[in-house]
This record gives structure tokens, sequence and C-alpha cells, in this order.
């Protein structure tokens, strides 16, 4: 019984020992309010002096006669291309953190990550399918399903992505993470090559719009784009939660988690159709935005452990947040300029996934 | 009650388990003997609904075979030969997993204290705060136990027996711990469960079983009580190995046996 001297040394045994639900609520509450900021600052920074401040004003005050808190070129810039841009950012920054945790939970293992293991490319190469070649050989389907064509093309090949991975990298319900990111290499790069072929084919104009979506970025956000990819995510993000607790029992391997009475092939299935839909309809309007999904559950866990239920929520204020710091960086570290967000996720993103696996070497069975 | 007809499993193509007959009643612990690679764990798996099998499994007199999960889930609990977490939960995270069903059968209120109760149990006082990734593999070992007993605490729900399915729970156990989780299965069949158990110590089966089934190559190749199964001449012929059942060793060469706690 020594260890459990040690283990009682310094903190008293308590009822709430080991439970950290509480940490985790006020930890939503804390992204909660810095969600709020995050999108206030969004509103007010950018390349005009339009303020959000006076946007507020006129929100309070707008009712009142002879109210002249902002000029209608201010409510032009606030509402048509800040607000369009921050509401975008917040969708897919949280599809993006929600998409990478249930699939980590769903591979059992936290490098599992939309963007590694070739999930993005082959939503990418539906999306540049319907680019190039929506006006010729696609031009019926695309006429037929107008601008959820595109949306739609990238989920296909999301769900395609996930589906193949999966029955690739698991046998008897286990896992393997050396299985799942080679797979995902090689998936990646075959997605990745027909990409180049469908790029080889393209016009000049086609290749401009092309290399600017692929480095993703919130940059050209309309409420037309929201309306199309908008719901799709905001399904996907309202399904996730009904998914925790399969997903905590998931943990503990599949077999134990239908011995608990988890539907295990029905959770598996929701959560690979869920992120595709997620993670399609995100690089489908802003392209590739690596990290995002790998970064923001990773620090959750650290922070209020891998229950399920609190890191879905969370990841998904948390990856809004991010990615509204990362757009600001974005727009204003090059200003008059734009830096691809894509980039700027990449840069933060790719050494802090090296030091996940330096600080994981010996645990990670690669 | 659980019984099985002619229940065989094929991995693969490969048949790993044929032909075999199983009864158990409430009130037992029917323990499951026999050679590494002789089926144990496979038939166990059939039994537990994990693996497609061929013949009849009825639990409770209900076809295994047309349960829901959530259904199984109600009428027994199933605890795997080790459990590994690539996420770090903690004890408590881990043992409350098994209240997941909301069928513990606790009295109402009583759920959110039923994961200290079931670690007391199993001697893991003051463990709930630990990571489980920190943990000894018989820790471990007992924690699942421990969430085992969540799931299914109390051994009869609505006049309906339920069962206990222990894939060898006391292997990675020293000594102390393999009696104080015997006795925890012992108490759960007094108390009107069921518990079947793949042992390996033959002693620890002889103490506790009601009733043995001893597998062979993936058959049955005896069943009964200890008295009537443990002979000399199924021991040479299901282990291999020429034991004689009962004889003390020679001289002043020491012998422990869990039969000899006083």
């Amino acid at each position: 019984m020594v260890d459990q001297s040690i283990a009682g040394a310094g903190t008293m045994a308590t009822a709430s020992d080991g439970d950290r639900s509480g940490r985790a609520r006020i930890a939503i509450l804390a992204l909660c309010l810095g969600l709020a900021v995050a999108v206030l600052l969004s509103l007010t920074s950018g390349a005009s002096d339009a303020s959000a401040v006076g946007v507020v004003g006129d929100w309070l005050l707008g009712a009142a006669p002879g109210n002249e808190a902002m000029s209608a070129r201010d409510r032009l810039i606030v509402y048509d291309i800040r607000l369009p841009r921050v509401t975008l950012g917040v969708l897919i920054g949280a599809a993006l953190a929600v998409s990478g945790a249930v699939m980590q939970g769903l591979f059992r293992n936290p490098l599992a990550d939309p963007g590694l293991i070739g999930v993005s490319a082959g939503a990418s190469l539906g999306a540049v399918s319907v680019i190039v070649l929506g006006a010729t050989v696609l031009a019926p389907v695309t006429s037929m399903l107008g601008t959820l064509a595109l949306p739609l093309a990238a989920f296909c090949g999301g769900l395609a992505t996930t589906l193949l991975l999966y029955q690739v990298a698991s046998r008897h319900g286990q896992t393997s993470v050396a299985t799942m990111l080679l797979a995902g290499i090689a998936l990646a790069a075959l997605a990745m090559a027909l990409t180049g072929i469908l790029i080889f084919m393209a016009d000049d104009r086609q290749l401009r719009d092309l290399t600017f979506w692929q480095l993703g970025s919130l940059a050209g956000a309309t409420w037309q784009k929201i309306g199309s990819v908008g719901p799709v995510i905001v399904l996907a993000l309202a399904a996730m939660p009904f998914l925790a607790r399969g997903l905590n029992a998931l943990a503990l391997g599949e077999a134990t988690a239908g011995h608990l009475g988890i539907p295990v092939q029905r959770l598996k299935y929701t959560a690979i159709v869920g992120v595709s839909a997620a993670v399609g309809a995100s690089v489908a309007v802003s392209g590739g935005i690596g990290f995002v999904g790998i970064v923001v559950p990773h620090l959750l866990r650290l922070a209020i452990g891998p229950d399920n239920r609190y890191l879905l929520p969370a990841a998904a204020l948390l990856g809004a947040c991010l990615l509204l710091l990362a757009d600001a960086v974005a727009r204003t570290i090059v200003a008059p300029a734009e830096l691809p967000i894509g980039i700027v996720t990449a840069i933060a993103g790719a050494p802090f996934f090296l030091w996940i696996l330096l600080r994981k070497r010996g645990v990670v069975d690669l | 009650m659980i019984e099985a007809r002619n229940v065989s499993v094929a991995i693969g193509g490969k048949g790993i388990v044929a032909n075999v007959d199983f009864d158990m009643r409430p009130g037992e612990i029917a323990a499951i003997v026999g050679p590494n690679g002789s089926g144990k764990t496979t038939f166990l798996r059939a039994l537990s609904g994990d693996l497609a099998y061929s013949g009849e499994v009825t639990i409770n007199g209900r076809d295994l075979s047309v349960m829901k999960p959530v259904e199984a889930a109600m009428l027994r609990a199933v605890l795997p030969q080790a459990t590994t977490l690539s996420f770090p939960f903690t004890v408590r995270e881990i043992v409350r997993l098994g209240l997941l069903g909301g069928r513990s059968g606790a009295l109402p209120g009583e759920d959110e204290r039923l994961p200290e109760r079931a670690l007391a149990r199993v001697d893991l006082d003051g463990f709930a705060g630990r990571f489980y990734q920190e943990l000894s593999g018989g820790e471990q070992q007992r924690v699942q136990l421990a969430r085992v007993l969540c799931q299914v605490w109390a051994p009869v729900l609505d006049g309906k027996p339920r069962y206990l399915f222990l894939d060898e729970p006391v292997s990675s156990l020293d000594i102390k711990h393999q009696l104080i989780i015997m006795n925890i299965a012992r108490d759960f069949a007094r108390t009107g469960g069921g518990v079947v158990a793949i042992l390996h110590d033959l002693n620890l089966t002889a103490m506790y079983a009601d009733r043995i089934f001893v597998m062979h190559r993936g058959r049955l190749a005896a069943t009964g009580s200890p008295q009537d199964v443990l002979s000399d001449d199924l021991i040479e012929k299901v282990f291999d190995c020429r034991l004689r059942v009962g004889m003390l060793p020679a001289g002043d060469m020491p012998f422990v046996l869990p039969q000899s706690v006083y």
C-alpha cells in the first residue's frame, strides 16, 4: 500500500478525486468568453478603420433617429465583409477542431487528424474536380446542384478517403497507428496525384483560383458561401455531442464499448460521415487549413482531460478562437496584402506536432 | 441461466471452437480451463456477442444473436484480459464508464457513489484521482473489474439474474488480490448472479468453481464439479503433463495453496 500513501500525499482523497468535469465546465465558460472577445476583435480590426464599437453602437442606438454611429461605408465593411469572414472563421475553426477530436476518438489515437491522414486531400480532390470539370464533364451535375456542388463533392471525397482508411487501418477492432499514418500518406498522395492531373488540365483563370484556394484562406467569405456550407457544418457539429459517450467507451476498445451497450458499428459510421461532412464543407470553402484538428484537442486534453462530453464543445470553441486569431495574423502581418491562413496554421502547428511526437516518444507505438 | 448448444466459431476460415455445449445456472461460478490456444477466450468472446458463431446461445432464455448491445449490456458485464488506453483518463473516469448504460441496479441516486465503492471492493481505495496509464498491470486489471462491477452492481435486476464474464481475472495479480477478486466473484454468485471465468490456476479453480468446463483443441474435453473433473488422467490428456492430484510435495519442500488461507 506504499503507492496509496504517495497518492494521498499532498491532496486529501475527496469524493471528487479524478473528476475533472467541474474544471472542464469552467474551461468551457472561459472559452465562450474568449470567443466573444475574439469575435469582437476580428470585427474591429482590419485594413479599413471601420470600427466595431460603431457597430455595437449602431445595434444599440440603431432605432434612434439621427444616429450617425456608423457611416454607410463602414456598415458595408462590417456587415458584408468582416461579419461573413468572422462567421466562416468560427464555423470552420469549430468544424476542424471537433473533427480532429472525433477522429482521434474513433481511431483511439491522439495523432489522427483529417489533414494528416488524407481526409482533407480526398475532400480537395472532390472540390478541385468541381472547379475544373464543373463547366464541362460534370456540367449536368453541377448545374443541378448549384452552389451545393462544391461542398457536396468535397464531402464525397472526404467520406471515400475516411472509409477506405478505416478499412485498411482497422482489424478486429484494433487500429494500428503505423498502418493508419502510412495508409493516410498513401491515400493523400493518390488524391494529390489525381488533383495534379486536374490542375494540369485547368486553364489560367482556374489555376489562379485553385492555387489560392489550396493554400487555405478565409478571404472571399460571402453570405452566399456561408449559406451553402454553413448548414452542413452546423448539422455535423450538432450531431457530434451525441457521439461523446460512445467515443468515451470506444477508448477502451471496440469490443468493450460493445459490452457497455454502445452500438459500435453505428457510432463508427456516424462519426465517419460527420467528420467527412464537416471537413468536406470546410475544405470546399476555405481550402486546406492544417493542424487545427490536432493542436486544439491535444491542448484541451492536457487541460481538462479526454472526456469527450466536455472535449468536443471545448474543441469547437477553442478551434474557433484559434482560427480567428490565425486569420487576424494572416490579415495584418503583411498588410495591405494577405497571407493565406493555411500558411499561418502550418507554421504554428507543425512545430507543435513535432513537440507532441517528442513528448510521446516511446508511448506512441510507431 | 446461460445455455449454449453446439457452438462453433471460425476466424478467417479457421475453426477455433467446435461443437461446445455449455450450461450454467445463476448462483454458480463456472470456470473454463484449458491449455493456451485451446479456444477458451474465443468461446467467451462468442458468449459475449463479439464473434459470429454457429449454434445457439441463450441468456435467461433469450437468443443472444438477436440482442441489441444495450440489452446484452443489461444482462452481463465483460472483463477482458488486458485493456490499454491511448488517452490520459483518470481511474474514476474509467470506472464511471461502467455506468454508461444506466442500469447498475443500485438504489436511485447511488450511482454517483458507485465508482468509489467499486474501487474499495477491489482494494483500490484512494486511486480514483490517479491516471490509469500510470498504474501497474495488476492495478489496471482491478480498475477494469471495478468498472465491470459498476455495470452490473446488483446481481439481480428486475427479478432476472445477471452475469459476470471474466477472462483471466487474476492472472496478473498477487495472491492477496487473487483471493479478493475471487471472493468478489463468489459473492456475486451467492447473491443471485452468475460468473463465467477463464482461469489458469487449477487450485484456485478447485477452490471457487461450482462447475468446470475443460477445453482442449477447441472442444469440450470434460465438464462437471471439481471433484469429478480434476483427475490425473484428464490433466495428462489435456495439459500433456503428468501430475498427480492431491499429492503432497516430498520432504520439507514448502508449498502454499490459496485453500490454506486462515
